[in-house]
């Protein structure tokens, strides 16, 4: 039966409705989020313009500029400069004043930031930086040690990780999920539109095979679909991928099959694939949201977390992070795993008692 | 002749409505059989109750010896083929594709383009589903119903929606599975298709059989056989009522001067044709009563007619 799995693959990957679903929407994603927060990613082009010749002006300057945190713009003259902050080619200004760093009265004692109310936080990122090196410099001029400091301590791992790390793994569940619901939900009830599923069930081909042969091909394809994502991720934007690589593929093919027994369950209930879709819309959309593909949900009102942690979604993604992020094991946390495999087994007896290949 | 599929007392509920209501007939190996009526008459779910999709609300169903009454089974799967009334086949497959599939699916190796080519489709054997036309998809539906050769086919209303000239096609097309040895049901609610194609029909009705026999037997058996159609503008109110005594005269619908006869004898024929040819008629044919004519006769209406 090679023959039903290699034709459900050729057709998926003829069908350019799923082929949407399954790679271009999550790599839509991917990019976006990889250019924005991904590597080489700065906080916004500035120009430092150093009007003093001054030791210490120098060593503002360069510190800014080694950063790495900024795109640092040629330009020198301070008016130049500000316009271009209006027509948004900038997003700051430094101008280290002519009197800079001379120990002197009445020298110049400030650092003046002309900023884009409309870009906050590269501003904030500016002015917290250059506030860190001038509190240094503070505290060497008059040769005192800081008492009271801040000390960060990541008690979920040691692993350097960014935003993007964050989203990456929520962009592998919203994978999983629009391809699988959507491709079933509106693959199963066209096909039962059509009535193909009725004209299969006159020929001795066993329904168990028919679904295994869906199921399985898009599984097959959901491993591509991750791979590209990953490798993406990793070479293209420096994501970080600490956990063990089976282990991640093993937990991606569980979320797959509950995601797909949604489908299923959908397409139990629809009668027309203009319904399915609509369903599988109302499901995916809000899901992908409060599931927690791009943010932290325990940042929702307690109420509504309260409510949307148990979203099929939000564990998987809990236990993807955990592994992906920290190289945990799926079952350090086993409320995840029990409610991710309890969704499974209810949606699973959803499809069973309620999906028909044919309408009696 | 041997019985190849039997039906005995067949009923179909569906809660309080009955589909079907307690049918027998008999189908013969290797003739035509057809299942005429209305849309609603309970034909298609006739035929689906023998291709086991339905399960029957009671009596007996009998396929090549096997009782499927309670289910069909594999073995008579493999022995039939079913066309579905409008059925669509994979929509990113092309046709030899979707042929190669469906022989996995009885699983046997089957020659793609030569069953293509037997239907004329060889030229769009890579082409998919929807760059076919109407004519073309039904041919492919057919073609589909045969790639596990198989002894029964069922054909669901196999030239609904097409144009004369594909469907005469098909006509041929249907003859030609005939003359292979192979058994034919098909529903239709054409006539025409009906007595150029069936060995036997069955008309039904509200879920019933009405009549059931050899077609010409069946066409013979109307009380009016005899029929002339003409055209005349020299019929006076008179000479009308002369010949509404030998037979039953109507106008076409909506044409004040194109007359149809039908008579139950031929005496009565050959006496109206003397009156008629004294009038010159532009257009005269003498001709004998179709099926449509014993339809009409027994369901009291013409196909297509809404119940009043």
């Amino acid at each position: 039966m090679l023959k039903l799995l290699f034709a459900d693959i050729k057709m998926m990957l003829r069908n350019r409705q799923a082929l949407f679903w399954m790679l271009m929407f999550p790599l839509m994603f991917t990019f976006i989020f990889g250019f924005f927060f991904g590597k080489n990613t700065t906080a916004g082009t500035i120009a430092v313009i150093n009007q003093s010749q001054t030791e210490l002006a120098q060593k503002v300057e360069t510190s800014i500029k080694d950063s790495g945190l900024f795109v640092i713009s040629d330009e020198k003259n301070v008016e130049t400069a500000k316009s271009l902050i209006k027509k948004n080619k900038l997003s700051n200004v430094v101008v280290i004043p002519e009197s800079f760093g001379i120990f002197a009265p009445d020298s110049a004692k400030k650092i003046v930031v002309y900023f884009d109310p409309g870009n906050s936080q590269a501003n904030a990122t500016l002015t917290g930086f250059i506030d860190q090196i001038l509190t240094g410099i503070n505290f060497s001029v008059q040769k005192a040690t800081p008492i009271y400091t801040v000390s960060q301590e990541n008690v979920g791992s040691s692993n350097a990780l960014s935003y993007f790390d964050f989203v990456l793994a929520g962009i592998l569940g919203l994978a999983l999920m629009n391809s699988s619901i959507m491709g079933i939900a509106i693959g199963m009830t066209k096909y039962r539109q059509d009535q193909i599923l009725k004209r299969i069930t006159t020929t001795p081909v066993k329904t168990w095979w028919f679904i295994f042969g869906e199921v399985a091909s898009r599984l097959m394809l959901n491993i591509v679909q991750i791979s590209i994502i990953l490798i993406i991720g990793k070479y293209v934007f420096d994501a970080h991928i600490y956990g063990n690589l089976f282990i991640i593929y093993i937990m991606a093919m569980l979320g797959a099959i509950l995601f797909q027994l949604i489908g299923f369950s959908i397409a139990s209930f629809a009668k027309t694939t203009e319904a399915a879709e609509g369903m599988a819309t109302a499901i995916t959309i809000p899901m992908m949201f409060l599931g927690g593909v791009f943010f932290p949900i325990d940042s929702l009102p307690k109420w509504l977390y309260s409510a949307v942690q148990f979203l099929p979604l939000a564990p998987l993604l809990r236990i993807m992070r955990s592994v992906i992020l920290e190289g945990n094991s799926p079952f350090v946390n086993p409320i995840n795993i029990t409610l991710l495999l309890s969704w499974i087994v209810i949606c699973a007896l959803i499809s069973i008692f309620r999906f028909r290949l044919t309408e009696e | 002749m041997k019985k190849v599929i039997e039906i005995k007392n067949l009923v179909k509920k569906y809660g309080t409505l009955t589909a079907v209501a307690g049918i027998s007939f008999d189908v013969r190996k290797g003739e035509i059989f057809g299942l005429l009526g209305e849309n609603g008459a309970g034909k298609t779910t006739t035929l689906e109750m023998i291709e086991g999709l339905r399960k029957p609300t009671s009596g007996n169903i009998t396929i090549l010896g096997t009782d499927i009454s309670t289910g069909i089974t594999d073995k008579v799967k493999r022995q039939i083929g079913v066309q579905l009334q409008a059925s669509a086949y994979y929509q990113f497959l092309n046709l030899k594709e979707i042929l190669e599939l469906f022989g996995g699916f009885y699983n046997i190796e089957i020659d793609a383009m030569k069953l293509l080519s037997s239907v004329g489709l060889e030229n769009k054997a890579k082409s998919l589903i929807k760059a076919l036309s109407g004519g073309q998809k039904q041919r492919f539906s057919i073609v589909a119903s045969l790639v596990n050769d198989p002894e029964i086919v069922f054909l669901d209303e196999p030239t609904t929606g097409l144009d004369p000239l594909a469907r005469r096609r098909l006509w041929e097309l249907i003859a030609n599975i005939k003359s292979q040895g192979k058994t034919v049901i098909l529903t239709t609610h054409y006539m025409e298709e009906a007595e150029v194609l069936c060995d036997r029909i069955a008309i039904m009705e509200k879920g019933k059989i009405l009549t059931m026999g050899d077609t010409h037997k069946l066409i013979e058996k109307t009380k009016n056989p005899y029929r002339i159609s003409f055209y005349s503008t020299k019929i006076g109110t008179k000479t009308e009522a002369t010949l509404s005594k030998l037979g039953n005269l109507v106008n076409l619908l909506g044409k004040s001067n194109h007359f149809e006869m039908k008579f139950a004898t031929q005496t009565n024929l050959n006496k109206a044709l003397l009156i008629i040819q004294k009038a010159t008629p532009e257009s005269l044919i003498v001709g004998r009563a179709s099926l449509e004519d014993l339809f009409i006769e027994l369901t009291g209406k013409a196909m297509g007619e809404k119940n009043a």
